[in-house]
């Protein structure tokens, strides 16, 4: 209950979910000299690594022209006009000044693997390849003392400059040990403090870190929750999803290197460039939704003609995130496009309550009452029911033994 | 023997297009609406594409309806306090005579009409409480089903203006964290709501009718005609 006071506080003084595409030409004109005289700054205190972006490019065959197609793309993702393509491109190729350190705690590392087993790497992985990462627990070579120390020395030396990724929920059930790391056992609600403490953010990826995702599903038995649940006082950025877009992550990295801030957020701390509208509102199936065609079962008809995932449990029409604007692998595909619905994954609670697979209204969810699990209709006809038998006796008896006001002619 | 009843006036004609406009409404919302939480008859594959908008109409006669739902609970939230004919707020305020009334109808009910103690001539406080219950549903419905369209004006304007989805904010965020946190929620109260409404709806027709029987007043004419006759004493 308490946590519910506490949503409807927050509601009020967060501000209302609306996108703001156009915020006037004073506003571009002074942020546009903001971000070049930080990206001039960025430049003369030298990089911190020594990958050179356009090395990196060309290595991995891109050329300056798709570069630059990637280049007007995020722009317009990040809802700038187009005349900061350019201060854009310097951004990425100034990624390496941006010390990271990326935290892996109660997952199943799918936003690593996300960015890393792409067949070849897309420009938005390239561009997170060269960020600065200081300190990633997966990847890393080092193990045990030697990793801890190389943990501390990145924190040490990039004090109140890193950006934190965390990955993965933080098990909080039996004090924590649910999920421990390193050669001193440290949990990982300790760990994620201490280092989150010198961030000059924090950036949640993926549905574990940001809401508790699949670990926090019912029953939740470790106690998982999100970043946001624990760490507080710090700047904090969620990018969910399962696994969270990488072209998301270098947006908030992005609009970090090159203004300094952190982007445009709604309620849910989720940045309103990638998660200010609905799968359903931009999804290519919705002239198939208006017009009542759905796929009924797998392989029908429908789903030859791509008609709209609807009743196969598409929840589109409740989640927000840009799939369908962005999708995924260099908009290759996104899921809805290759013929399954949407499971809500950067939704709260999205195992709970929208990866049922069918509509809402089909699916077995908890009744208020607790107990078995019901469909809100079999719940609502069993109340209607219980009303029925109680009107039905109520009737009979005043058949039977009712006074008519009258008396008389009954 | 009609010299003996006298006619009393219950619901002025606003009171009564308003009650039927709602009952019409409430039809089409139920129909509707669970067409929209699931599509229950299928469009013919082979139809042509002109006139394939069959979740479009669906989804367009519930917001009609909702609008129409919209503007009848300002009227009578207006009437509730400044009605010239009768200002219900004042039958549902927990005074010692409300209380005392609205158990004398509760027992009249559950004798069976065996004992009847309380005035009938005019509205009385258990109806009066009741149809506070149906009010406070549907205004629940209005703010629920606002939040679930709202999230389709993402843009911040509309046809009618910027006012309108940042009013719908305002006015439904709390929808939210109240139903559970996730929109999925607010959807689920929503459809919950509707059983509650269909439970109220069973009963209130079963109590007029069985009120017209049992009381021989001629209840269930006043929501026709704006009387019913009472017995002179
Ligand atoms: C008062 C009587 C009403 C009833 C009985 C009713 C019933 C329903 C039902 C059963 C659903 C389907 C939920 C599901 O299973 O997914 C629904 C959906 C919905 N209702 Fe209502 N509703 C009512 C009023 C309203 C009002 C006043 C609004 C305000 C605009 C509204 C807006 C919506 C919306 C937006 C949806 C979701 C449709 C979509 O996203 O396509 N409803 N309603
Ligand atoms: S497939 Fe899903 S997101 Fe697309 S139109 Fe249908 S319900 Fe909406
Ligand atoms: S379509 Fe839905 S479930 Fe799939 S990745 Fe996007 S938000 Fe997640």
């Amino acid at each position: 209950m308490s946590e519910r006071i506490e949503g409807v506080k927050k509601l009020f003084t967060s501000k209302s979910t609306r996108v703001e595409t156009n915020r006037g030409e004073s506003y571009y004109a002074d942020l546009f000299e903001k971000c070049q005289a930080r990206l001039k700054e960025l430049r003369e205190n030298g990089p911190i690594n020594r990958l050179d972006f356009s090395e990196v490019l060309s290595e991995n065959g891109v050329d300056r022209r798709d570069f630059m197609k990637w280049v007007s793309a995020t722009t317009a993702m990040l809802m700038l006009p187009p005349m900061f393509s350019p201060l854009v491109a310097e951004a990425a190729e100034l990624m390496n000044r941006a010390p990271v350190i990326w935290l892996e705690l109660q997952d199943c590392a799918g936003n690593s693997e996300a960015l890393l087993r792409s067949d070849g790497p897309k420009i938005d992985e390239i561009v997170l390849d060269i960020i600065s990462l200081e300190f990633h627990e997966t990847l890393q070579a080092a193990s045990g003392f030697q990793a801890e120390k190389q943990l501390d020395d990145a924190i040490e030396t990039f004090k109140g400059k890193y950006l934190l990724f965390v990955e993965g929920s933080i098990p909080m059930g039996m004090n924590g040990q649910f999920g421990t790391i390193g050669a001193g056992a440290e949990t990982f609600y300790d760990h994620l403090m201490r280092v989150s403490k010198d961030a000059a953010a924090v950036i949640a990826v993926g549905s574990c870190a940001t809401f508790g995702g699949v670990p926090a599903a019912s029953p939740n038995p470790t106690g998982a929750v999100g970043v946001m649940d624990v760490v507080k006082g710090k700047p904090i950025i969620n990018i969910p999803a399962c696994p969270a877009n990488p072209a998301n992550m270098v947006g908030v990295v992005l609009h970090y290197v090159l203004t300094g801030q952190v982007p445009e957020l709604d309620s849910l701390l989720r940045p309103k460039f990638a998660f200010g509208y609905r799968i359903h509102d931009n999804c290519e199936r919705r002239a198939h939704f208006d017009a009542g065609e759905y796929v009924e079962e797998w392989g029908d008809e429908g789903a030859k003609n791509n008609f709209c995932l609807y009743k196969m449990g598409c929840k589109g029409p409740m989640t927000f995130n840009n799939c369908s604007i962005v999708r995924y692998n260099e908009a290759v595909n996104w899921p809805i496009g290759v013929g399954r619905g949407c499971i809500g994954c950067s939704e709260p609670d999205f195992w709970d309550k929208y990866a049922y697979e069918r509509p809402m209204a089909d699916a077995k969810i908890k009744a208020p009452t607790g107990g078995v699990e019901k469909s809100v209709d079999e719940f609502g006809l069993g109340l209607l029911t219980a009303a029925g038998i109680g009107i039905g006796i109520h009737a009979v008896a005043s058949a039977v033994a009712g006074k008519k006001e009258d008396g008389g002619e009954a | 023997m009609s010299s003996e009843y006298k006619q009393v006036k219950r619901m002025t004609s606003t009171s009564r297009i308003i009650h039927w406009a709602n009952a019409i409404s409430m039809i089409v919302a139920i129909i509707t609406g669970l067409y929209i939480g699931h599509p229950y008859y299928e469009t013919l594959i082979a139809d042509g594409a002109v006139d394939k908008y069959v979740m479009a109409w669906n989804r367009w006669g519930h917001f009609i309806v909702a609008i129409i739902f919209d503007v009848t609970s300002v009227v009578i939230a207006y009437l509730y306090f400044f009605s010239r004919f009768e200002k219900a707020y004042k039958k549902v305020i927990p005074t010692t005579k409300n209380i005392a009334e609205f158990f004398e109808v509760v027992l009249n009910l559950f004798t069976l009409n065996r004992r009847k103690k309380f005035d009938s001539t005019h509205m009385d406080s258990f109806n009066a409480v009741y149809f506070l219950i149906f009010h406070l549903l549907l205004a629940w419905m209005l703010f629920t089903g606002l939040q679930l369209y709202v999230g389709g004006l993402e843009s911040g304007i509309s046809s009618i203006g910027a006012w309108w989805p940042w009013l719908l904010h305002v006015a439904t965020d709390w929808t939210i964290p109240v139903t559970g946190g996730t929109i999925m929620d607010v959807r689920i109260a929503h459809h919950y709501s509707m059983w509650f409404i269909v439970i109220w709806v069973v009963f209130h027709i079963y109590y007029q009718v069985w009120r017209t029987i049992f009381w021989k007043e001629g209840d269930i004419a006043i929501v026709i005609g704006g009387s019913k006759f009472v017995k002179e004493k």
